[in-house]
């Protein structure tokens, strides 16, 4: 029974590295074609958001069942209630960079100057969500920490990146529907930022049994 | 084996002590029988004659506890009884013993009581007068004999029980000890039971067995670590759940794993999608392979299930690094590209004049000049032809023929070639500066001209210039091109110089150009070892330097 039980916490844990590479990907992916002016990477977006939409499914009922099944306990407990957490956060940033995916061709290939602080931004976003997940695969809390303070970077950029585009709207040189575009892609980003930070801070929970929150 | 010592101890000391206390009992039994019997008759005879000298009355003094006597009539009836009164006993006429005696003079019988616990022994015998004397005695049957005596059989079945445990651990202990203390690591030392030596000796040689296959197999594993761990090509085994078996110092480097991962999901190691997916597969029986760059190199990933007999073992994996042969493949690609390009650009010279000739643009004076140039820029087709024939050869280690190339005369030619496209676009197309001669190759100086000057025009605004500087500098002949035009943002300096790189890729069609220029520019500054650089801001214009 017990070593069911940990075969079926084994698949969990398999699982939630899956997604999270999936994450980590995605956004990188997102960001490679953002940066790059590609407009055809959409597609291929779509599809890994899917796919991200379906591992939470899966992960979903694995968690319940063993939550229904085996009433764990202590840490086992805290893993899966953490999962059961952190799946959504993952699910989030999946959908977060379909959308900005989903703006990327309305840009109309431009990579304009405004992009100059986009570079940082994503660069800094890609890097949060690796490390969120690279701190679950290793239940490492000292690079959980360090997520959290690399999300400052990513607010800061997005600060700046407000702005300047108010700025040039108030100039009137700039074109508004562009603008917001990129004003949305840049909340996008900071977004991610932020459901990076709660999947570090899950991470943490679930080893040490105290959640940043409280 | 103690238990078993000790029931077998046990159960003999039991048989033994039940049997002879059985044999004991029926010959002793037997024996007393005999004797009491004989007894019965002395003592029979003995009264009979007292009886028969003094009558009756010799039973008034009489006095006997152990025997009983009876007097019976000729009929039956009981006369005299020393034990009961003869008048209540009933007939005893039927007897066996009675019957005996009146028949033969004596008789004789044996009877047990109702109760089964006594036996009673009669003697009969005919007295002088008719009557019948018979003599009994009652004793125990040999049931109740032993029923009596079932205290002290319990007592001596306790004590032997006693007695053979202490017995049968002594000896469980004397007997297993030598089993015990027997050392396995080196059988055949032992000095202990005979009996064992033949499998003492088994166990020896199937140590010796072991130890040999065992050497073998580390030996097998050394090797195959030696030669796994020699190889360029990283290599990780997994098992059938995708744990890591082995890992090869290549693959270590390539995963970029530090400490050892034996023994870990593989997963934890490296949890690509595409990775993930390929171990999956493998683990299901397909074989996968995919190329993938990781950190800047580029590597193909081959992954294979293992099996046996139809089972599937475990996976493995191959990474090749295969950077090398990918940048041979682009350059080979950039190569026909860059070939197209050059084969494009005398051909849309000669359209160009062409076309002025064909509309009638051109003043009768100048259609001379026209068709000479159309005819230099097809000896150009030709001698770029016969260029990339040298270039291939040059793939096979030949080197382009170097020569002593006037700058000037060069940018000359450039400019000239260039005017048309210049005046289209409202450019003016000027020169400073005396050239210097470099030792080089002139067809590949002229594609650093002739692309920065083009470029120059193609990216600059309405009325702008273009300025072609010549000089020397340290010791070295320098080309810089001078544009007004709409200059390159800090972030794209660094990649203009990539093949098809567009900063601006919403006017690429209006420009025009391939996007090859600058690197065909950057291919043969690096072929004469020179220096380029790029001083350029947004909106004033771009100048691109070249020290020879």
């Amino acid at each position: 029974m017990r070593s069911r039980f940990d075969e079926q916490l084994s698949l969990l844990n398999k699982k939630m590295i899956g997604m999270g590479a999936l994450c980590e990907e995605i956004i990188a992916f997102v960001a490679k074609a953002l940066l790059n002016g590609d407009v055809q990477g959409a597609g291929e977006v779509m599809l890994q958001g899917r796919e991200i939409d379906q591992m939470e499914r899966e992960i979903e009922a694995i968690c319940l069942k063993l939550l229904l099944q085996q009433q764990p306990v202590a840490k086992d407990l805290r893993a899966i209630s953490a999962a059961l957490k952190m799946i959504t956060d993952m699910e989030r940033i999946g959908d977060q960079a379909e959308d900005i995916a989903e703006i990327i061709p309305f840009l109309d290939g431009r990579t304009g100057a405004e992009f100059s602080d986009f570079k940082p931004m994503a660069e800094a976003t890609c890097r949060m969500v690796t490390d969120s997940i690279e701190a679950y695969v290793k239940q490492d809390i000292t690079l959980a920490k360090s997520v959290v303070v690399h999300d400052d970077v990513v607010d800061e950029a997005f600060g700046r990146m407000k702005e300047m585009l108010i700025k040039k709207i108030s100039e009137n040189n700039a074109d508004g529907e562009y603008a917001v575009d990129l004003l949305m892609i840049a909340k996008y980003f900071e977004r991610i930022g932020d459901h990076a930070v709660n999947i570090a801070e899950w991470v943490e929970f679930s080893v040490t049994g105290v959640h940043k929150g409280e | 084996m103690t238990k078993k010592i000790f029931r077998s101890i046990f159960t003999v000391a039991l048989v033994v002590l039940l049997a002879s206390i059985g044999i004991a009992t029926s010959f002793l039994y037997g024996y007393f029988n005999n004797a009491q019997v004989k007894q019965l008759k002395a003592e029979l005879s003995l009264v009979a004659n007292a009886v028969n000298e003094v009558g009756i009355e010799y039973f008034e003094n009489f006095d006997s506890n152990v025997f009983r006597f009876t007097v019976i009539d000729a009929d039956g009836t009981v006369l005299y009884d020393t034990h009961a009164d003869a008048s209540r006993m009933e007939n005893h006429g039927e007897r066996e013993e009675i019957v005996g005696a009146f028949q033969s003079g004596t008789g004789s019988s044996a009877r047990n009581s109702f109760t089964l616990t006594e036996k009673t022994f009669y003697e009969a015998t005919l007295l002088e007068n008719g009557e019948v004397l018979r003599i009994s005695v009652s004793q125990l049957t040999v049931g109740a004999l032993i029923l009596d005596m079932l205290p002290a059989i319990i007592a001596i079945i306790l004590v032997a029980a006693v007695v053979a445990f202490i017995l049968a651990e002594a000896m469980a202990k004397k007997v297993t000890d030598p089993l015990m203390r027997l050392d396995l690591e080196h059988p055949v030392e032992n000095n202990t039971y005979e009996e064992l030596t033949p499998i003492l000796t088994k166990v020896h040689k199937q140590h010796k067995q072991i130890k040999s296959q065992t050497e073998t197999l580390r030996r097998k594993t050394d090797e195959f670590e030696q030669i796994i761990s020699s190889m360029n090509e990283g290599l990780v085994l997994l098992d059938e759940h995708g744990m890591i078996l082995s890992m090869n110092t290549a693959a270590q480097k390539i995963f970029a794993v530090k400490k050892d991962v034996k023994g870990s999901d593989f997963l934890l190691v490296d949890r690509t999608s595409k990775m993930s997916k390929a171990v999956w597969s493998a683990l299901e029986g397909s074989h996968i392979e995919y190329t993938e760059q990781r950190n800047g190199n580029e590597y193909q990933f081959t992954v294979n299930p293992i099996k046996s007999e139809d089972k599937i073992l475990g996976a493995v994996i191959f990474a090749f690094d295969i950077t090398d042969r990918a940048f041979a493949e682009r350059n080979r690609r950039e190569f026909t590209a860059n070939v197209t390009h050059e084969l494009k650009t005398p051909l849309q010279s000669i359209i160009g004049s062409a076309e002025l000739l064909e509309n009638g643009l051109v003043k009768p004076e100048d259609v001379g000049r026209f068709v000479g140039n159309i005819r230099k820029e097809a000896t150009r087709l030709v001698s770029l032809i016969n260029d990339i024939i040298r270039l291939s050869q040059l793939d096979e280690n030949h080197e382009p023929a170097t020569e002593d190339v006037d700058l000037g005369e060069v940018a000359r030619e450039v400019m000239e070639v260039l005017t048309v496209a210049a005046a289209k676009r409202n450019v003016e197309l000027e020169m400073e500066g005396e050239g210097s001669r470099i030792c080089g190759v002139r067809r590949y100086v002229y594609e650093i001209i002739y692309n920065l000057c083009d470029n120059a025009i193609r990216y600059n605004k309405e009325g702008g210039k273009v300025i072609i500087k010549l000089g020397q500098e340290e010791g070295h002949a320098f080309v810089s091109v001078q544009d007004t035009g709409i200059g390159i943002a800090a972030e794209h300096q660094s990649r203009i110089f990539e093949r098809f790189y567009r900063v601006d890729k919403s006017h690429s069609k209006d420009t025009g150009g391939t996007g090859l220029g600058l690197s065909i520019v950057k291919h043969a500054v690096q072929y004469h070892n020179g220096k380029m650089t790029l001083v350029s801001e947004p909106g004033k214009g771009t100048c691109i330097k070249v020290v020879f």
